[in-house]
Order: structure tokens, then sequence, then C-alpha cells
């Protein structure tokens, strides 16, 4: 530390050090001169003296630490003296970093999407095989947890949840809607977060006879009381049942599901045959065991509970992870990722081409540091400092554009209905990446040219003035560099062309209905003060008739899903269609009122929909897809199906007309689904959506909704009022937003690589100069020459190509998921790449190229 | 060791240690002057030496060198591992 110390107080007095060192020599050699008598033998004795001065002055000095300052400072100096080369570089290498850290601050917020609970990896969970669709509900044996957790031994900790929203209700706002989680109390022990205020569950809790115990989310806590702490031990209504908040959980804690409120089960939920079906069960598989050999187990428990013969598994034993939210985009985040990822890959290779032009223009510099004593490793680092430099002012820049990205996909996804996991900042991780892309970048692009100019021949670079460096070794780097951006950016292209694609066919697909001025909103009455069918179905005609009453709202209708919004599966049979396959099994259904086909303007293309005074309860509607698949060619009006399994039969209820296929394929919008369309007073459900068509913009009644369902019930939240193109659009959010940002990436791409490609060829063209005069003097025509350039450029623009294909057909088939009605290997897409790339390579060499042809052959060969 | 033993008898210069060096041991040692500056700023740098700028005898400006306490200590210990090993090379060769 003393030593330390020393030389950094040497460090300020630097020149006092050297000026001490010069007169304790010059004393030593007079000395020793005045001894011998003779000059010249002091001298030789002695040694050099500057060498020993500046051993003496090493020893002071932090002479590592000074040589890299030493090379920072040139560095800074080289940048500043070619501003032009310097900004281009910074300029696409913040577009490319930025794109990068903002592409990685999402993914990783994505996927690191922490659960909080340990061992995720392991746990698995338990949900009906399909033996159990041709069951009745009532008897399925799966779900019967109790039963399973006392014999189940391969998964551990067995514990079971319901996920359900339920209605809040208290003095602190507005009745709202709001997930909960009912979790049994082995579900808790594998959650490490402890709650932020307040106690856990107990055991107490779970007795029958408990006073309903309720955790705050941190997030439910901040919206609706205020960061208030005395909610604690203060009585909530959840479902008009009173709850008594014990604790609020940390921010963040999300499992097993993004809910607002948690519950404990009770005995007495549990003894509720009901209850227990709704439960879905998960666990960790217990150490060294395979999914394979706990799904063996868990079957054959399972199995032995059901009294007849099943075909199939009769439970499936699935990773836990594939029921996060963000495991279906998995792939195509990874895709993202590689994309973006190419996209820097190209800046390099631009900022590298870039380099190496301007090494030509160094090696004079560079050969006089060699000739002077630098070692070629000395060189090598130097010229790295350079470029690590070039990339840190680089990553600066990319800091801004990753914000500014950050800001407008948050804007972008915040319009929908946002999954849990987008919930980004720049951290701390990301700025780490930053800065590691950013070195990793600097020393990427600057690696060739450096090895390029440290091998430069100092003899001929001295003598030529800068021509010598010209190697073709360097040529070569650089059209493969080129012909790396063009493979690189018909993948980009690849990827994005598909996504266009998909983003048209999204659009394209005939919906059927009329979306515009259209007002949804959902309405969940809570069990407990809407018991039957008859108050159900009571509350919702005294609502269709207030929202009919108001001015502007011309249709109101009720539906238990949205357009592109799913359906409900239940089992039925359909008459006359026996022997075909599904005519007894799963139907999917929808849950409507007579005047839904009305409001959304649904075409009938056949008969009429149920009527509603009267004979409703006898009558459904199915669409064209499910009359096409059990009675081909056949009048479906007036044929018979019905709901199958119970222990009664169920009714016939008959066909009275055929509407047109709506979109309701959540996942996949294409696909014609076969749907029926069961009356609403058959089947009064307590959850649905209110559809209303308007004569006014829809967002101008929204409140007038919200205070039309309070005068109703003042404790019923009115949810999601929304227009059905909103809804529509936020369907379709996952296709446009990765869609826009695969475009955005591949035209970053193409320009770059345009760029790239242009100046590879800009230079060659500069630098055959003489030979193209040559050329022109022995009688080659401007045809010729203009062929010569543009095969030279053109042939880096195929070979790119050609080994841009199979590098994209791998890429690519991670978007799969997120693709619609368009192959991954659609050869429509391709041809378009291949036109792109080739329209824009031929840009490229072509501006060259004409330069090529106005060269004057005797202004060239004077040159010479 | 031998340009802290030198000093030990006073402060004195570079030059004079060299000399020193060279007279004491009767022209065997010969101080190598190209390395002996930098092993002196060593020593000065590792706390051994000390070193004030004062005039010589023949009134010119030089740059006198002496021990410090740790420098002292340090030739103690030096000394002694010297002598063990010169004791114990001299008892070998007188084994044989």
């Amino acid at each position: 530390m003393n030593r330390f110390g020393k030389r950094l107080r040497a460090l300020w007095r630097r020149r006092q050090l050297d000026r001490d060192l010069e007169e304790e020599m010059a004393f030593h050699l007079a000395m020793s001169e005045r001894q011998t008598g003779d000059r010249t033998a002091a001298r030789r004795r002695l040694g050099n003296p500057t060498a020993v001065k500046e051993a003496c002055r090493d020893l002071w000095a932090f002479t590592a630490l000074e040589a890299w300052w030493r090379d920072f400072r040139c560095a800074l100096r080289t940048l500043r003296n070619s501003p032009v080369v310097t900004a281009t570089a910074v300029v696409a290498l913040g577009l490319g970093i930025g794109a990068n850290t903002t592409v990685f601050t999402i993914v990783s917020s994505a996927l690191r999407f922490d659960m909080a609970v340990d061992h995720i990896e392991r746990m698995v969970a338990l949900h009906p095989g399909e033996a159990l669709a041709n069951l009745d509900p009532a008897s399925q044996p799966l779900l019967d947890f109790p039963n399973l957790r006392s014999q189940v031994k391969t998964v551990e900790n067995l514990a079971a949840y319901r996920f359900s929203a339920v209605n809040v209700s208290d003095s602190h706002a507005l009745p709202e809607r709001y997930w909960r989680v009912q979790m049994t109390a082995s579900g808790w022990n594998m959650v490490r977060p402890k709650p932020q205020l307040g106690r856990e569950f107990e055991p107490e809790d779970e007795r029958a006879n408990a006073t309903p115990a309720v955790l705050l989310s941190h997030r439910l806590w901040e919206r609706r009381y205020g960061d208030d702490p005395s909610i604690l031990g203060q009585s909530i209504r959840i479902d008009d049942i009173d709850h008594v908040v014990v604790g609020v959980m940390p921010a963040g804690s999300q499992f097993p599901e993004d809910a607002e409120l948690w519950t404990p089960v009770t005995l007495m939920d549990m003894a509720d045959p009901a209850f227990r079906r709704s439960l879905l069960v998960f666990g960790r598989l217990a150490d060294g065991v395979t999914l394979a050999a706990a799904q063996s187990e868990v079957d054959g428990v399972a199995r032995r509970a059901i009294a007849g013969k099943v075909n199939g598994p009769v439970v499936r034993v699935r990773p836990f992870l594939e029921m996060v939210g963000v495991y279906d985009q998995r792939a195509m985040l990874i895709a993202m990722v590689f994309a973006v990822g190419f996209v820097l890959l190209i800046v390099c290779a631009d900022v590298a081409n870039l380099l190496l032009a301007r090494a030509a223009a160094r090696a004079r510099e560079i050969s006089i540091r060699i000739a002077i004593g630098a070692g070629r490793a000395r060189i090598i680092r130097q010229l790295l400092v350079e470029s690590v430099l070039l990339s840190a002012a680089g990553g600066l820049a990319g800091w801004t554009v990753a914000l500014a990205g950050l800001r407008w996909f948050d804007g972008m996804s915040a319009q929908g209905h946002r999954p849990s996991w987008i919930q980004f900042s720049m951290d701390a991780r990301g700025f780490a990446y930053l800065a590691a892309i950013s070195v990793g970048a600097g020393i990427l692009f600057g690696l060739a040219p450096a090895m390029q100019l440290a091998k430069v021949d100092v003899n001929s670079a001295i003598k030529d003035g800068g021509r010598g460096a010209e190697s073709p070794r360097g040529r070569r780097l650089a059209s493969l560099l080129v012909g790396f951006q063009m493979a690189l950016c018909v993948v980009l292209l690849a990827a994005s062309g598909l996504m266009i694609h998909s983003t048209v066919n999204l659009y394209n697909a005939p919906l059927s209905i009329d979306p515009s001025n259209v007002l949804t909103m959902r309405v969940d009455l809570p069990e407990a003060k809407y018991p039957n069918a008859d108050s159900v179905s009571g509350f919702y005609r005294r609502l269709k008739t207030a929202l009919g009453a108001l001015p502007g709202v011309t249709e109101v209708s009720l539906a238990s899903h949205l357009p592109m919004a799913g359906w409900r599966e239940f089992r039925g049979e359909v008459e006359g269609a026996q022997g075909k396959p599904g005519s007894l099994g799963q139907l999917a259904a929808l849950v409507v009122d007579a005047n839904y086909f009305r409001t959304l303007a649904v075409r009938l293309r056949r008969g009429q929909p149920f009527d509603e005074n009267g004979g409703a309860r006898s009558q459904v509607v199915v669409n064209e897809s499910f009359a096409a698949k059990f009675w081909p060619g056949e009048d479906p009006i007036g044929k018979r199906l019905r709901a199958a399994g119970g222990h009664e039969a169920q009714p016939w209820l008959t066909v009275t007309g055929v509407a047109a296929d709506v979109q309701q394929n959540r996942m996949r919008p294409l696909e014609r689904t076969a749907l029926i369309y069961l009356p609403y007073d058959t089947e009064p459900q307590p959850s649905v959506y209110v559809i209303t068509r308007t004569a006014v913009p829809p967002g101008t009644l929204v409140e007038a909704f919200r205070r039309a369902v309070q005068s109703l019930d003042q404790n019923l939240p009115a949810q999601d009022v929304l227009s059905l193109e909103d809804h529509i659009s936020n369907q379709r959010l996952n296709v446009t937003a990765f869609g826009k940002l695969f475009s955005i990436f591949a035209a970053i791409a193409l320009v770059l690589a345009w760029v790239g490609l242009y100046a590879v060829v800009a230079h060659a063209v500069s630098r055959r100069t003489q030979e193209i005069g040559i050329r022109m003097a022995m009688g080659g025509t401007r045809r010729n020459i203009f062929g010569l350039v543009l095969s030279q450029g053109m042939r880096q623009v195929a070979g790119g190509f050609a080994a841009g294909i199979p590098l994209a057909t791998l890429v690519t088939r991670g978007l799969s998921h997120g693709l619609v009605g368009v192959s991954p290997s659609d050869p429509a897409t391709y041809a378009g790449v291949a036109i792109v790339l080739g329209l824009a390579g031929f840009l490229g060499c072509a501006i060259p190229a004409r330069r090529a042809i106005r060269v004057d052959p005797l202004a060239a060969l004077r040159h010479e | 060791m031998l340009i802290l033993k030198t000093l030990a008898r006073g402060a004195m210069h570079g030059w004079g240690i060299a000399l020193s060096i060279q007279q004491t041991s009767e022209e065997v040692l010969r101080v190598e002057e190209g390395s002996l500056y930098p092993a002196l700023h060593r020593l000065e740098l590792d706390g051994l030496i000390g070193a004030e700028w004062g005039q010589s005898e023949n009134k010119r400006r030089a740059k006198f060198y002496r021990l410090t306490d740790t420098g002292r200590k340090a030739l103690a210990e030096e000394t002694d591992h010297w002598q063990q090993l010169a004791r114990a090379i001299a008892r070998v060769m007188e084994a044989v």
C-alpha cells in the first residue's frame, strides 16, 4: 500500500522524477569520467543512460495502465480525425445494439418469469386425459384430489388450486372483478415469498367453520386500498361472502397464477364434489422420478377409481411450466432473439468493412509504427482499443434506442390485455447485456481489420504509399463479409415475410360479422346472490331492458363468448349421424340469445334463429361447418341433437337455422370449427358477455353501461367494457406485434446489408479505375464493363442467398407457432425474398457500375 | 544485500555505492552500473532505503541514499540467511 502510495505521488510529480533521474545520470557520468578520465569509457560502463532511466521510470509508473491510456487517447484522436466514418459506425452500431438490448430486455423478462417457487422445472400438473372425454363429468376420478393425494407416491407434495374470477365489493371503491386463487396448504408450502404484511394462512384457516380469510396481491393493495396497512383485519366482500384480510403478498408473487386474491381451501369446500372437480392438481416429481414413471403411476391410481374399462390415458402428467402463459411463445421469442442478433452481426460486418477500407489508408501509419519497433500484438491491441471505443460509443447510442424501443413496445402491448410477463424496465441485467454486446461487437468487427493491418508488409507499404495493404486476402474478406450479410438478410426477410403474410391472412379471413359500432362488456353474477337459473335470467332480462333504453343503443344480446375468443365444449349426440367420427362426443358450443345473430349481423344461410318466445328450449342453431360435417348434402333444418351423458336422457334440440361460420378459434384464427349455438334460455349462465350494437361511437357509451349495471346491483362490476373492434385487435396482437418487430428488423437489416454491398463494390470500382481504363482503351464496351462490375457484386448476393436459405428454414421453424395460414417454408415468401434481395443487390451494384462506365480511359491511364 | 550493507556505513550516492562495492571486494565484484540504478529505485520503492538530495564532496548536487529502519532489519535478516548458507556450503566443501 505504501508502495502504491509512493507511485501515485510520483504520478503527480512526473516532471520532477524525470529531472531527478536526468541529474542522477549526469552526476554518475561526471564522476565516472573524472575517475577514468575517459568520457567514452564512462558511457560504455553505464550503458545506454536512456534505457537505464526508462527502467527506473517504469518502477515508479503504472506502465501497463499508462499504455492503455495512451492507446485510448490515440484511438480517440483517430476517431475524431475521420468524423464521417465514426458517425456512420456509431449510428449503425447504435441501431444494432439498441435493438438487441430492447429484445433482450423483453425476452429475458418473459423467460425469466420467476414464479418464486423452488424447482419449478420439476413441477408437474395433472390434466384429464383423453379417456375422460367419454365419461360422465360427475364421475371424473382424476379431480378427486383427496384420493390421489393418499395414493400417489411419485409426485410429492400434491396440491390443488382453483382459479376463478370473483366480484369484490367494499367501501373503498366501486365493485370490481378480480382473479382469485384458492389453494390447498400443500401448495403454499412451495411458495417462497412470505406476505410482506400480516400473516400467512394457518391450519385454522382450513377448518370447516373457519372465518374466511384472504391474502391480497401487492398490486391490488396498492391500487384499491392505497397502500394502507390498516386494511389488515378489515372485512371485504368476495362474491358476497365476507372475508377478513390477513395479509398482503409482496409485489411480483404470482404463483400458481397471476391473481389478485388468494384464499385457502376449507374442509367444507373439499366436501363439495363440484368444487373438487374444478381443482387443478399439481405437485413436484419425487427425486429421481421421470415424467414417464410419474405418468404411469398416477394414471394407474386414477384408473383404479374408474369402475368400467376405458381407452387411453385417464390422466396426463405434464410439466407445470407448459401452463405458464409465455410457454407458447417461447419459440417465437427465441426466434426474435436470433433475428435481432443477426441485425447486430450485419452491423458488425458493415463496420468491419468500413474499417477494412480505411485500413488501406492507414497501412502507412501502421507500417511506420512497426518500423520504429511496435510489436504486432501491440498494434492489434491499439486497433482493438479503437474499435471497442467505437462500439462503446455505439452502445451509448444504443441505450437511447433501447429506451425508446421499450417505451414503444410497452405502449403497444398496453393497448390490449397485457400478459403478466410484460413487466419490464431497463434493469441492471439489461444494462450488463448492453455493455457486454458493446464490447463483444467491438472486438468482433475490429479483429479482422486489425489482424489484416498487423500483417502489413512494412517495406512495400511505406514505398507504395498505402496500396500495399490491399492484399487479395483483404478483398476476399470484404466480399465474404458481404455474402455473410446477405445470408443473414435472407433469414430476416423470410421471417418478416412470413409474419406479414400471416398478418394479411389474419385480416383477410372473413369474420362473418360486422364489428363496427359494437360495444361489449362482461358481467359475472356471484353465486351467493344469484343462486338459481331464474334469478340469473331475471337479472339479464332487466339488464337488457335497461341497456336497450339507453339512447344510441339499437340492439342488445347475450353470448357466452365473443368472436375469436373460443367456445365451450360439452358432450353431445347428433341424431342421424351415428358412426360418423365425433357424432357422439365433445361438441363445441356457444350459448347465445336469439338476438345475437341480428346484433352482430351474422348471416343465417338457412332457416331462422330460435324463437325466443316459447319454443326456444327445444331449438338450436348450427353453423355451416357443423352442417357440412354431420349432414353433408342434406337439409340440416329439422335435424336433432342433444346433450349426452349424465344419468337421465336429455331432450332433443331441433335445428332451426344455419349460421355463417364466425371466426371463433383463439389460437388458429383460420380454422373453421363446427359450432352449435345453444339458446340462452336453455342454459342461463351467470357469466356472459353483453353485446350491443350502437348508433353512436361505442366509446361514448362506456360510462352509461357501467351506471346501468350498477343501478341494478350496486355491488356488481361491469368488466372489460370494450368495443368489439378493440377486442379483435387485441386478439390479433400476438401476430401483429411480432410481425411489426420482425419487419422493422428486416428493414434495418436490408438497408445495412445494402450499404455493405454498395460500399464494397464502390470501393472495388475506385480501386480498379486504371484496369477499367485499360479495358476500355483495348475496346471493352460500356456494356462489358457494366456487366463486369455487376456480376462481381451479384455473385456475393447470390452466394449469400444460397447460404441464407437453409439458415432461414431453421430459424423460421421457431415461428411456426405464430404463423397464420402459411407454412414456414412457404415458396411464395422465399420467392419474394429473392426478388427483394435481387433488386437491392442490383441497385447496390448498378450505382458503382454506372460510375465505372463513365471512367475516361485517358484520364485513368494518365493517372498511372 | 550488497547495496544495503554498503549503505549501513552511511549515506552515499550511486557512484559512491558502485565504487565502494568494487573497492571493498578488492575488485572481485564489479557492479553493473546499468542495473545499479533500477535496483536502487526498487529498494527505495520498497522502503528499504531512503533518498534525499545533498551536496557531494566536489560540491555538486547528488542524490544520497541511506538505510531506513526497515532496511536495517531486512539487512540483518539477509545477513543471517547468507551466513547460514555460506556455512552450509563451506561444511559441504570441507566434508569432501
